[in-house]
């Protein structure tokens, strides 16, 4: 084939379209490559739509983006077996617009965003997948397909072909994952009518609960749960690094694990009667700051999952997939008006915008992170446990002295972690998060 | 986990379009698995439980109701042993949710 494009995007999520609405709207001859029946089918995500990334994009998205449920309240559990202790922020000021983050469905959610980068002029290519890039030398030239006569070429590829992030890989522009740097999560979407999900969850139409869980459910990997409430369905899901489910003695499979939490005395009445429609997995870059690979090259870009953009201490992923697809964009653009070719002398401008943004702000803020949690797995199993004993001493009066409880409390953290690992628990905590 | 959890229930809720006899994904050498894979861990990590231990100590693959995630190419570090492609353009899992 020997059309010649600007640029070629491969992949059609939250990044992929960030950057071809971006180009597109500038102008450029723009091909989106996306290998689903339609934009949205082998996507995966909780989903949490933060409004900010997107807004940057399409500021007046609200007017017909498929949103589920503006979000008034967080509430974050721990639980034991049979009990959580939890805190809920719930605040009206959520409920003024414009709001700031929303329940999506990413089916629906990626189609329209599709179209919106349809309209802006890219020309979309659906049911193709990429096998490789087209390299000269070390230049990234085109891509080569399974359809179209195979070639197609471009003076500049951004790949947002998600976490597996295959065509790098292949490429040599970086190696395997480790499992160490991914979490597994899988969930499922359970429907129920929408006045179910108000009186449960105490909300009003339009507005939405977010409950994120952690304790001994994941039987001490390093992982976390939760249940989002969309208009007519509810989102549960739990997930776990990867190399923890490798290494779990006990050989528990995810969707075991997500059965587990199901049938939570504190879970299940919330999801009674749910009507189970789709079961879906996926992987979830969590490495961090210390795993995002080389990100530009002579003639290309990584964008969003694909480069490890994760934030996994603030549960944030598709703000961050947009804002790094918007900012590769904004570098082809800056260089074409430069009259520079895509080099990757030219292309470091991506990185330094990056660099410059809140992207590898956070991921610097939080770089030990993953590294202390993994070796720490105490926060996701001892601490839970012991908050629920020590909430359950407290709140059960049986006769027995308020000092007697405070000491036995007391006395559990100690036997528990001992007095010095506490401290150590604390300490390496602060140091991972300040 | 003591409680039995079928995940043929959960994979019958998904709409696939499979490519028949073009698996995307494939075990390089079934010797490796059944002789120098003591945990087989491919096994039980699969969400959606593509690979099978039998009884023989072979592991056999059947990508159908595979979701794509990734994870079995992940973890079989120590043996590289799993061939992993995403499926052709528009076949594989179609999530009608996401």
């Amino acid at each position: 084939m020997a059309e010649q494009f600007d640029a070629i995007v491969v992949g059609a999520g939250p990044s992929g379209n960030a950057a071809t609405y971006t180009l597109a709207k500038a102008g450029l001859k723009v091909l989106q490559i996306e290998r689903g029946e339609y934009p949205g089918s082998k996507n995966v995500q909780g989903a949490i739509l933060y409004a900010q990334a997107l807004e940057q994009i399409i500021p007046d998205f609200r007017d017909d983006a498929p949103l589920e449920r503006h979000i008034i309240e967080q509430r974050m559990w721990m639980l034991d077996d049979n009990s959580f202790v939890g805190t809920h922020y719930r605040s009206d000021d959520y409920n003024k617009p414009p709001y700031n983050r929303y329940t999506i469905i990413r089916a629906q959610f990626d189609k329209w965003f599709s179209s919106k980068v349809r309209e802006a002029g890219a020309l979309l290519i659906c049911e193709t997948t990429v096998e490789h890039l087209l390299l000269d030398g070390d230049t990234v030239v085109g891509v080569h397909c399974d359809r179209m006569g195979g070639e197609v070429r471009a003076d500049v590829v951004i790949l947002a072909d998600g976490v597996n992030s295959t065509l790098a890989r292949k490429a040599g522009f970086h190696g395997e994952i480790s499992s160490k740097n991914v979490a597994l999560a899988v969930k499922e979407i359970l429907f129920m009518p929408e006045e179910t999900i108000q009186s449960r969850f105490n909300i009003k139409e339009d507005e939405g609960v977010v409950i994120e869980l952690m304790g001994t459910v994941t039987e001490g990997m390093v992982g976390t749960g939760f249940l989002y409430t969309n208009k007519d369905s509810l989102t549960i899901g739990v997930g776990c690094m990867l190399s923890d489910f490798k290494a779990n003695p006990k050989k528990t499979t995810p969707y075991a694990l997500l059965e587990k939490l199901k049938r939570h005395p504190s879970v299940a009445p919330l999801i009674e009667g749910g009507e189970m429609k789709e079961y879906a997995a996926h992987l979830i870059p969590e490495g961090g700051f210390n795993a995002v690979p080389k990100i530009f090259g002579n003639g290309w870009m990584i964008v969003g999952d694909s480069g490890g953009f994760v934030n996994a201490a603030h549960r944030e992923g598709s703000n961050l997939a947009m804002t790094t697809g918007r900012l590769a964009a904004e570098t082809v653009i800056a260089a074409r008006a430069a009259g520079r070719p895509m080099t990757a002398r030219t292309l470091k401008a991506y990185k330094d915008a990056l660099d410059e943004s809140f992207v590898m702000k956070d991921l610097k803020k939080y770089r030990n992170l993953p590294d202390v949690l993994e070796k720490s797995p105490q926060f996701f199993t001892t601490y839970p446990e012991l908050v629920n004993r020590a909430a359950k001493t407290l709140f059960t009066v049986d006769g027995v002295d308020k000092m007697t409880k405070q000491r036995e409390i007391t006395g559990s953290f100690k036997s528990a972690r001992k007095f010095t690992g506490l401290v150590g628990d604390a300490i390496k905590l602060w140091r991972a998060t300040r | 986990m003591s409680a039995a959890v079928n995940v043929e229930d959960k994979l019958f809720q998904n709409r696939y379009k499979v490519d028949h006899g073009r698996p995307h994904i494939q075990i390089k050498d079934a010797a490796i698995c059944a002789n120098d894979c003591a945990e087989q861990q491919c096994t039980y990590v699969c969400p959606a439980a593509c690979y099978t231990a039998e009884g023989n100590g072979a592991v056999t693959l059947i990508t159908d109701g595979c979701l794509e995630c990734g994870s079995c190419r992940v973890i079989c570090t120590e043996h590289t042993n799993v061939a992993w492609e995403y499926p052709r353009g528009g076949h594989g899992i179609l999530f009608k949710f996401g």
